[in-house]
């Protein structure tokens, strides 16, 4: 979408050129529409009101992390760790839960402050030592992976209090509150991104950091601080997620990184920073999800499911970059 | 306290599986360690696929059979990687350990290393878990099918043998999933007036359980009568899903964990089969001692799990969780009894009704 924002547009409306121009521009406005006109058409459930809250549930802990992610990889970095983090904080929200039951915020704040704890120190890591971000985040992804194991004794926190529960299955103005803090996520860091200073920053630093320093941008602040979000925001995906299904494994969120990138790419965003928007991963991720939901509902088996999936990826990837070369 | 004592005991069991490491071949002083003083305990090697809940449940049970009847366990974890397991039995063949347990990463593995040890006439066996091998001293294996066949028939009498089912499967081509599976499809074939609408995996996983069974509720509105999970996790997985849908139908699971016979105590799960890890693992390491002190023994004893439903529950919910340390107090005891009689499930559980 963004991708191809600086597609210039014909200047006569309805024009052949015209026309094609947007086609590229909505490219993938324009997949999800068929996907979901196709599941429409082959399964009457899909588009029930009941569906489309199935299809949110499920989307709401990747929203989390997709959204930290988008902003990492608009500055040009990735980070490979919201997996391992999120089995962290899952796993301290669990056993706070345990050890203190009843105090639920404790709990929400145990897990936050550990997700933040983590992303800060991915931020650290990149922004002060230089440590290329791919490997900053992979050493977080192993060693995350080991302390979750390490907080439950190698076993999956089990027997939790009812309470515990209540964090992701309260619902809110008749929503779920995960869907609540994925509406309130995408909304908010949408209008960050385009009309505040902040979302300047990161644009800048993602396009070109030595002109956004020349500029007066403090490059190493601003790659801190998305690192510190996606950190944040995985913990509390984490929690949301140990919380709905009130149990605390320690391979909890195994894998969701590669789903959050897979989102912000889909999204038209490029891994080499600058370009990217959070509707377009909002977009990405929604796809994702309706694929997941819409292949079950056509009863298509779990590992067929991954195959289509991994195609949509790269085929997403690949309309990008072919209609960035038409642009030249 | 009683975690830092854990912790110690890991970082002991780290160091000295670092010691054999170090010592390689030959060195029979290799892993005596703080045991010394005990001179005639056995020495038995223990390799895990990884520490899930079951089988840290099971090491609890080992290590309170091997204290009451003087056994050194050797005990490492492989990480559900084939080659880690491969290098830890030659490990405890090279230091000429008493007997060697694997509970395998992957049924068609460690053929090397099983022929090792019995070169140096070292019993092997495996636990819970299959190898494809029939080199092997001794199997100590729960049945699954049966597992499968009990549960389908509970959830069949609760339908009146009439009604729409879906079935939450395990990762596909593992074992464990494989003969669940086909215990299902047995006690299926008596009842064809229930329908399977759709059984896919969710890899043993409630988050992933909780999905699939979110987008089949949607997929068959009001359609399903019930959930048959082949394990206790996805079950309680379809639980949550239902609830967010706002329905409430019967499911049944397979493993008796904690959650798991929660679920069977509120009655929002019909039952459960227990596949008590502690009970289980315990008779395998029974068997390797007697194989090691070269006693008669039953090298095949089957674990029969026992159907648990809100008429026995409390007792399980009791040697599972409540009553834990009781229930290893007297376990040895139990163990070796079982043994005698072939029942190595026999954990004086009342009968379902």
């Amino acid at each position: 979408m963004s991708a191809t924002a600086a597609v210039p547009l014909p200047r006569r409306r309805f024009s052949r050129d015209w026309i094609v121009a947007q086609l590229i521009r909505r490219a993938m406005l324009i997949v999800m529409l068929l996907v979901i006109a196709f599941f429409s058409y082959r399964s009457l459930r899909f588009s029930s009101l009941d569906n489309l809250q199935t299809i949110l549930v499920a989307a709401a802990p990747f929203a989390l992390i997709a959204l930290g992610q988008t902003l990492v990889i608009l500055t040009g970095g990735i980070d490979l760790s919201v997996g391992s983090v999120i089995a962290v904080a899952g796993m301290t929200g669990a056993a706070v839960a345990k050890s203190h039951p009843g105090q639920v915020w404790l709990t929400v704040l145990a897990a936050m402050a550990v997700g933040l704890l983590a992303g800060a120190i991915n931020g650290f890591l990149v922004s002060r030592i230089d440590v290329p971000p791919f490997i900053a985040t992979l050493g977080m992804l192993t060693a995350g992976s080991g302390v979750a194991f390490v907080i439950g004794h190698g076993a999956p926190i089990n027997g939790l209090p009812a309470e515990f529960g209540t964090i992701a299955n309260t619902k809110v103005l008749g929503l779920q509150i995960p869907v609540l803090l994925m509406i309130i996520g995408i909304v908010g860091f949408g209008i960050a991104m385009r009309r505040t200073a902040y979302g300047m920053r990161i644009y800048a630093v993602g396009g070109n950091r030595t002109a956004a320093e020349i500029a007066g941008v403090n490059a190493r602040r601003t790659l801190f601080s998305v690192y510190a979000v996606s950190g944040l925001l995985a913990g509390i995906s984490g929690v949301m997620l140990a919380s709905r299904v009130s149990s605390g494994p320690p391979t909890l969120g195994q894998g969701y990184e590669l789903d959050a990138i897979a989102a912000v790419v889909i999204g038209g965003a490029s891994l080499m920073g600058g370009r990217g928007t959070v509707w377009g991963t909002a977009l990405g991720l929604l796809l994702i999800q309706t694929l997941n939901n819409g292949l079950d509902l056509l009863l298509v088996p779990a590992y067929w499911q991954d195959v289509i999936k991994g195609v949509l990826i790269v085929a997403a990837v690949a309309v990008d970059v072919w209609s960035v070369r038409r642009r030249a | 306290m009683f975690r830092i004592s854990k912790l110690v005991t890991g970082v002991a069991a780290a160091g000295l599986a670092l010691t054999l490491g170090a010592c390689g071949a030959g060195d029979p002083t290799a892993a005596k360690g703080s045991d010394g003083s005990k001179t005639a305990a056995l020495r038995i090697g223990v390799t895990a696929y990884n520490m899930t809940s079951f089988i840290t449940a099971g090491k609890e049970g080992m290590e309170a059979y091997a204290k009451a009847n003087n056994i050194q366990l050797l005990w490492n974890s492989a990480n559900d990687d084939v080659n880690t397991q491969a290098g830890q039995v030659d490990q405890f063949v090279n230091a000429g350990v008493d007997a060697i347990i694997v509970i395998p990463v992957q049924a068609d593995s460690l053929g090397p290393q099983v022929e090792a040890a019995n070169a140096k006439g070292i019993p092997i066996l495996d636990v819970n878990a299959k190898l494809n091998n029939a080199a092997l001293k001794a199997s100590v294996q729960p049945d699954d099918v049966a597992a499968g066949a009990a549960e389908m028939q509970m959830m069949a009498d609760k339908l009146g043998g009439k009604g729409n089912i879906v079935v939450l499967q395990g990762p596909i081509g593992q074992s464990g999933q494989i003969d669940r599976q086909t215990g299902i499809d047995q006690t299926l074939k008596k009842y064809p007036d229930i329908k399977v609408l759709a059984q896919d995996t969710a890899n043993w996983d409630r988050d992933q359980a909780v999905n699939r069974m979110g987008n089949w509720i949607s997929a068959f509105n009001g359609q399903i009568d019930g959930v048959v999970s082949q394990n206790d996790d996805m079950g309680i997985g379809a639980l949550q899903a239902m609830k967010e849908a706002g329905i409430s139908k019967p499911v049944v699971g397979i493993d008796g964990i904690e959650d798991g016979l929660n679920a069977v105590k509120s009655g929002e799960f019909i039952g459960t089969m227990l596949q008590n890890g502690t009970v289980e693992l315990s008779a395998g390491l029974a068997v390797a001692a007697a194989l090691a002190k070269k006693e008669d023994v039953n090298t095949k004893p089957v674990y029969n799990m026992p159907q648990i439903t809100q008429a026995n529950v409390d007792v399980a919910m009791q040697h599972v969780v409540t009553k834990r340390s009781d229930f290893l107090a007297q376990l040895p005891d139990l163990t070796a009894k079982n043994l005698k009689t072939g029942n190595i499930a026999d954990e004086g559980i009342p009968a379902a009704s």
